[in-house]
């Protein structure tokens, strides 16, 4: 078996990567990204400076220092593959990118100066200023397209590899930070929903299973199956009519996630706050979630009642709860507990269509309007991190069937 | 049907399936209703319409909403002449705009004029709004706007009528849906039956990529796409459906790599039977159930990924007429009740249909017989 995890984790990697490529080639080739929108402001900035003619904002050139510092930064020079390899951390990218004049003393942060020297065989080393016999390490340089000017830089390896996601060009924060300040959020809605679901499928599944064919077997599995069909954000604005103080009733409010006054509330008033705002998206939620772990749990229970040792352990004269809740269950519940690998899910739960809906600040949300502004690193770290947790809550269901089943056998 | 035929031959297992399903009453009526308003919706440009059926005007005669109807078919669309009048046709002088049939009418009936016009039963367009005038914004159902003309469903945020925009959006969804489902089975029925015919090397390298595929966060990816290129109906079809043929594919390779394992195929081969035809002939109708079973089910999820689409305003251009997009307008004008109501309820009707059909089908296809002591 745990030949057979290894294995599952080694082919988990090239999927990483080739899901990770295919979303870092088609945002490449999205128009208005952070490099387009810093491009345009400059523009703007310089027609604002000059003499003001509409037509000249456009076609006003860009000083090409900041052109070229720019695409440095957004390497835009670069292939779109060797800008996904720095973007993993593969390729070194430049860190503390500073123009420099050959010859000529360079603040570089950190108290820092150096100078730039072109050796007699037209390599270049950069030393200290106040000491030019020592060469600094770590230091390299690039020709500028400027005359006598070169960039000078240090190389870093941060990437999604070593978990670092850049800043958020919207928040101009880092995106680990970001992203971990709205997981509380959507988390809650996660975790809630999801023993919601369970119990919920769990006793539902078992009564369907004992009263197969009645009129109530028939009618849950159809209300099941259109919970499941409806849009839950839509089933979450026809709530917000009804109940969200739209036209009818107004119990439940239109939308956010707590009061304004929050802070000022003592534990209980919190609690009841926070229940609140919960209810209307938790529903909207949860709906479309109980149909397919509800007809795992029936069917799965359904066979076992139909397998002999059952029939057997009826012929010893047990009684009825007994076989089905201690023989027959413990059998049944293999599949639903196989899918709880979906647990890891609820960190990024909470779809953002639901939290755009009642317009809740969860991750959802964030990465919805990190597409629409073009904020690559943080739509980028959202992508990752749903890969991710797919993958691994595929191998936790996997690791976990072998756990509750010791009749499964991995080749 | 004739109950000669029963005794002179025996049904097919087709045969059989179709009459449970006709017998299982809430999946066939759900069917016949919902085909039935389907084959209706392509009707709509005469049923419910600005534009007149029929105007005689001085000896002539006219009929744009006749050519709208012309231009809404398919392949007839190319051919079709404009259905566009402007109001000068019909002698308002100078009045270059398309012609407002509705008033025209009053106008002819009080002049009590030789002219008339038939216009279609709910005389209302899906795209016409504040700019046209009498229109008006946010009237409620029954509310009678400017020119005295009562809304049945009321109107939205421009002055569009809220029952044309509702009738007009089942149309485009089912068309929507069913195009999707037909195209995810034609693609994923054949890459599914050859992984789990064929399996090796090409099953390994499709599972891997499917893997990659069905990681992908898809939603997002086609927002991203269809920000840089046209939103057009043919490309939303598109897009959805090279992310939704997974799950097909997914259940013929099972089929496939189940059946293949069968002595009748080893017999077929055995007799030199070519491949293509074993698993045209052989093997596909044996993976008929899930093929058929899981249809409706499918368009369901192309009803509903075109409503989430729309809602967040990256589906059809507008002003196409769509749900989602009604919805939306619904959720930022929440007092007006009757943008949310109209449209949800339209959907829910609909989705309700196709899951009672879906129902249906797998009972008639699938019968589960389950044996339990007491």
């Amino acid at each position: 078996m745990i030949q057979y995890f290894i294995r599952r984790l080694l082919l988990a990697i090239p999927t990483f990567f080739g899901a990770t490529f295919v979303v870092f080639m088609i945002a490449q080739y999205a128009p208005g990204g952070p490099y387009e929108q810093q491009l345009n402001a400059l523009k703007k900035g310089q027609g604002s400076e000059g003499a003001g003619s509409a037509f000249g904002t456009e076609t006003m050139a860009i000083p090409k220092s900041q052109l070229e510092a720019l695409q440095r930064y957004y390497q835009v020079n670069k292939t779109p593959f060797e800008r996904y390899l720095i973007w993993l951390g593969i390729l070194p990218r430049p860190v503390n990118d500073y123009r420099a004049t050959i010859g000529e003393p360079r603040n570089v942060g950190g108290g820092l100066r150096v100078i730039v020297q072109r050796g007699g065989d037209g390599s270049y080393r950069v030393v200290k200023a106040d000491d030019p016999t020592t060469v600094l390490d770590g230091w390299y340089v690039d020709l500028s397209e400027e005359p006598n000017s070169v960039w000078v830089y240090q190389r870093s390896q941060r990437g999604i590899l070593t978990a670092d996601f850049g800043d958020s060009f919207t928040y101009r924060k880092p995106v680990t930070e970001l992203i971990a300040s709205r997981i509380p959020v959507s988390a809650q809605f996660g975790l809630i929903g999801f023993i919601i679901t369970y119990v919920v499928c769990f006793y539902l599944g078992t009564q369907k299973a004992l009263k197969h064919g009645s009129a109530f077997d028939v009618v849950t599995s159809s209300i099941v199956l259109i919970a499941f069909s409806i849009p839950g954000w839509a089933l979450g604005a026809v709530l917000l009519v009804l109940l969200g103080g739209g036209s009818f009733l107004e119990l439940f409010p239109t939308g956010g996630f707590q009061s304004s006054d929050y802070e000022t509330l003592n534990l209980m008033e919190r609690i009841a706050d926070r229940t609140w705002y919960f209810v209307l998206p938790t529903v909207a939620y949860t709906i479309g979630g109980f149909a397919s772990t509800t007809l795992l749990m029936k069917n799965s229970l359904l066979e076992t009642l139909g397998q002999d040792f059952v029939r057997t352990a009826y012929a010893k004269g047990l009684r009825e709860n007994r076989v089905i809740w201690l023989h027959a269950m413990r059998n049944s519940i293999i599949p639903l507990v196989a899918s709880i690998g979906g647990i890891i899910g609820i960190f990024l739960a909470g779809s953002y269509l639901i939290e755009y809906a009642f317009n809740i600040d969860g991750i959802g949300k964030l990465s919805f309007e990190a597409v629409l502004q073009r904020d690559t690193n943080v739509f980028f770290a959202f992508a990752v991190i749903s890969i991710l947790i797919t993958l691994v809550g595929s191998m936790i269901s996997d690791f976990v069937l072998a756990l509750v089943d010791p009749r499964i056998r991995f080749r | 049907m004739s109950n000669g035929s029963d005794q002179s031959k025996p049904l097919t297992i087709n045969q059989r399936r179709w009459r449970k399903f006709k017998g299982l009453r809430r999946g066939y009526y759900s069917l016949v209703i919902l085909m039935g308003a389907y084959l209706l919706s392509f009707l709509l440009p005469l049923l419910i319409n600005s534009k007149a059926l029929m105007v005689s005007y001085n000896g002539e005669w006219y009929s744009p909403a006749g050519r709208d109807f012309l231009k809404s078919l398919p392949l007839v669309s190319l051919v079709a002449p404009p259905s566009f009048y402007s109001g000068e046709t019909f002698g308002s002088a100078g009045d270059q705009a398309e012609a407002n049939y509705r008033l025209l009418q009053q106008q002819w009936d009080e002049q009590g004029s030789d002219n008339w016009i038939m216009m279609p039963p709910y005389p209302f367009g899906p795209n016409e709004d504040i700019t046209l005038a009498g229109n008006e914004k946010f009237l409620a159902p029954f509310e009678a706007d400017g020119n005295g003309f009562a809304r049945w469903l009321g109107t939205d945020d421009r002055g569009r009528d809220v029952l044309a925009r509702m009738a007009y959006g089942f149309q485009v969804s089912m068309t929507f849906a069913l195009l999707i489902a037909i195209l995810e089975y034609l693609i994923g029925i054949p890459i599914g039956a050859m992984m789990g015919f064929f399996g090796r090397w090409f099953d390994l390298l499709m599972q891997r990529f499917m893997e990659i595929w069905s990681a992908l966060p898809f939603l997002f990816l086609i927002i991203i796409i269809v920000s840089f290129v046209e939103p057009t109906f043919s490309l939303l079809v598109f897009l959805l459906v090279i992310f939704s043929w997974l799950g097909i594919a997914t259940q013929m390779r099972a089929q496939f790599y189940r059946e293949r394992s069968r002595d009748y195929v080893a017999a077929a081969v055995s007799i030199g039977v070519s491949t293509p035809t074993i698993i045209v002939k052989h093997i596909l109708p044996n993976t008929l159930v899930p093929i058929i079973t899981f249809f409706p089910f499918a368009v369901v999820g192309g009803i509903t990924a075109l409503v989430s689409l729309d809602y967040l305003g990256f589906g059809l251009p507008p002003p196409t007429a769509s749900w989602g997009q009604m919805i939306g307008v619904g959720l930022s004008n929440l007092r007006q009740y009757w943008l949310v109501l109209v449209p949800f309820s339209a959907l829910f009707a609909t989705l309700t249909l196709v899951v009672f059909i879906g129902e249906g089908i797998r009972e008639a296809f699938d019968p589960k017989v389950f044996s339990r002591l007491r």
